[in-house]
């Protein structure tokens, strides 16, 4: 099965983190994003074009993974970038780019799943750009479900089942467990994206895993 | 610790967000309470039923439709115009002083402090120019230099104001020391033979300049024989007319017009002693028509009898001379 690397605020791995201990480190590690940023503010189009390859895989899979749509994740990929190349000269590096983007990203999506929450769209599987449907699971290797195909429908089911709880809670909860669950970013992080406080995040996690945890509660009987 | 606050930390904490001392409070809760225990048991069992959800990769070929379809848009957006870069930038630093509070207030503060300055300057120097207006003209105008006034020229009263305004002119003596051949000497010479205030300075100036001509110091200049001409016409004293006539006599016989000032001090001058000596400056041309007749007139009729005896002694040398 494949997770989602842990990363920080930064947009580095855990492992990469413990490595810059200091912030003047992490200030010089950053110092050529930087660089391309004010270059893209400047009207450079390479300099933009080497910021969204650094950034498009993760933008495609919180989007993918939150709308369970490649047509979905394409479309927000598409004015995600856009909206970032047109406001670029507004990044005042204030936070990192990083945040920036994602920033943008989970207001597209919340507002892809709030139109969802309205066409009550829950789907427990994805949509590929031709608009047929895919299943996830099984795209997803995982050597066990070879050695047992039992044990691999379960858990199909099981991943349906979850699908449908995720699909249960508010927009602005689902943005939060999907940030801290699968993407690992920080509570920190998670507020300055949605743009409200650590301690709001905090709070909508709890309640989030708590609906969670009464959705799924038949499953651990 | 209530359970409460122990159910939001076991979420805290199964994320590796609560802090170590908050943790150790929160094993020592768990460890006592049960349904903490049950609801940390839960959400440990929420997070791997999760991982059946997993993220996955997404695949190459929506990364390469997405950035190609990306790469098309943007071409396909027009070029930023200049007033939209002027008004984004704009926008940034609008948005930097708001980020900077205190650099803010400080313009604000020193913008401030100027405009207060100002103000005062621009009083007190308000203040100053009234206070010139209401003194008066003797406080602030310095004392005039030593020397007479010439006189008035004109007095005006300033409207709505005790103030009047005199205007004048004002005599200033100098002094000026000089060779007789230097050209503003001789200038001041002449305004002195037309002086009318003092017969002395006429007398010494027409003696001066007699005797320089007398010497041959370039007195050619007609100027000067003019002026020791209408000295001797119009003088009102006989000293200075006297010296006039004395220093036009080298000219009685080049100058036809030296010769009839002459010939008309002969006849009306005052002073016997100048018509005296008109005769015997008249000498070396009394065979000019106009000399023997003017002779001939005072030989007979003037009322001084020493005029009329030197007239016929002058008129019985002419055929002598002739």
């Amino acid at each position: 099965m494949t997770t989602a690397t842990t990363t920080d605020g930064s947009g580095r791995g855990k492992a990469g983190q413990a490595g810059l201990s200091t912030a003047e480190e992490r200030a010089a590690a950053r110092a050529p994003e930087m660089e391309l940023i004010r270059q893209a503010q400047a009207g450079s189009r390479g300099a933009f074009d080497a910021l969204v390859r650094q950034y498009e895989h993760q933008v495609l899979r919180l989007a993918l993974h939150l709308t369970g749509s490649e047509h979905d994740a394409e479309d927000i990929y598409q004015e995600a970038f856009l909206k970032a190349f047109r406001y670029i000269g507004n990044f005042r590096f204030e936070c990192s780019f990083y945040t920036w983007i994602y920033r943008i990203v989970t207001n597209l999506c919340l507002d892809q799943l709030r139109r969802k929450k309205t066409r009550r769209e829950d789907r427990a599987v994805v949509l590929d750009n031709s608009g047929d449907e895919i299943d996830v699971l099984a795209s997803v290797s995982d050597e066990r479900s070879y050695s047992n195909p039992a044990r691999e429908l379960d858990r199909k089911v099981l991943a349906g089942r979850i699908q449908a709880a995720l699909g249960k809670l508010t927009p602005r909860e689902r943005m939060v467990f999907e940030l801290k669950h699968y993407q690992g970013l920080r509570l920190r992080t998670i507020g300055e994206m949605l743009s409200t406080t650590e301690e709001t995040a905090k709070n909508t996690l709890f309640r989030a895993t708590k609906k969670l945890r009464t959705q799924l509660a038949e499953l651990r009987s | 610790m209530n359970c409460e606050l122990a159910h939001e930390r076991i979420v805290t904490a199964a994320y590796g967000e609560l802090p170590d001392e908050q943790m150790h409070e929160l094993d020592r809760h768990v460890h006592a309470c049960v349904e903490c225990r049950t609801e940390r048991e839960q959400l440990l069992a929420l997070k791997v039923l999760a991982e059946a959800n997993p993220v996955i990769e997404p695949d190459a070929n929506l990364v390469a439709r997405s950035r190609q379809r990306l790469e098309e848009a943007l071409d396909a957006l027009p070029p930023k115009r200049w007033y939209e870069w002027l008004s984004q930038r704009m926008v940034n630093n609008f948005a930097s002083l708001q980020a900077a509070p205190i650099g803010a207030c400080l313009l604000l503060i020193v913008g401030a402090g100027c405009g207060v300055l100002g103000g005062y300057e621009v009083a007190q120097s308000r203040a100053a120019r009234i206070a010139g207006q209401q003194t008066p003209v003797a406080q602030t105008t310095p004392e005039p230099p030593g020397g007479e006034i010439a006189n008035i020229s004109s007095i005006a009263r300033i409207p709505n104001s005790e103030l009047v305004e005199v205007t004048y002119n004002q005599v200033v003596p100098r002094r000026r020391q000089g060779s007789l051949d230097d050209p503003q000497i001789r200038r001041l010479l002449m305004m002195a033979s037309q002086s009318s205030e003092s017969t002395t300075v006429r007398d010494d100036s027409v003696e001066l300049l007699v005797a320089e001509c007398r010497a041959g110091h370039s007195c050619q200049a007609e100027e000067i024989r003019d002026a020791l001409m209408v000295r001797l016409r119009y003088d009102q004293d006989e000293g200075v007319r006297a010296k006039a006539l004395e220093g036009l006599q080298p000219y009685v016989v080049e100058d036809v017009r030296v010769r009839d000032a002459v010939l008309e001090a002969l006849m009306n001058d005052g002073d016997p002693r100048i018509r005296t000596s008109a005769i015997s400056i008249l000498e070396p041309v009394e065979s000019d028509t106009s000399v023997r007749q003017v002779l001939h007139s005072v030989a007979n009729s003037d009322e001084n009898p020493h005029i009329r005896t030197v007239s016929r002694e002058v008129l019985s040398r002419v055929p002598q001379f002739q």
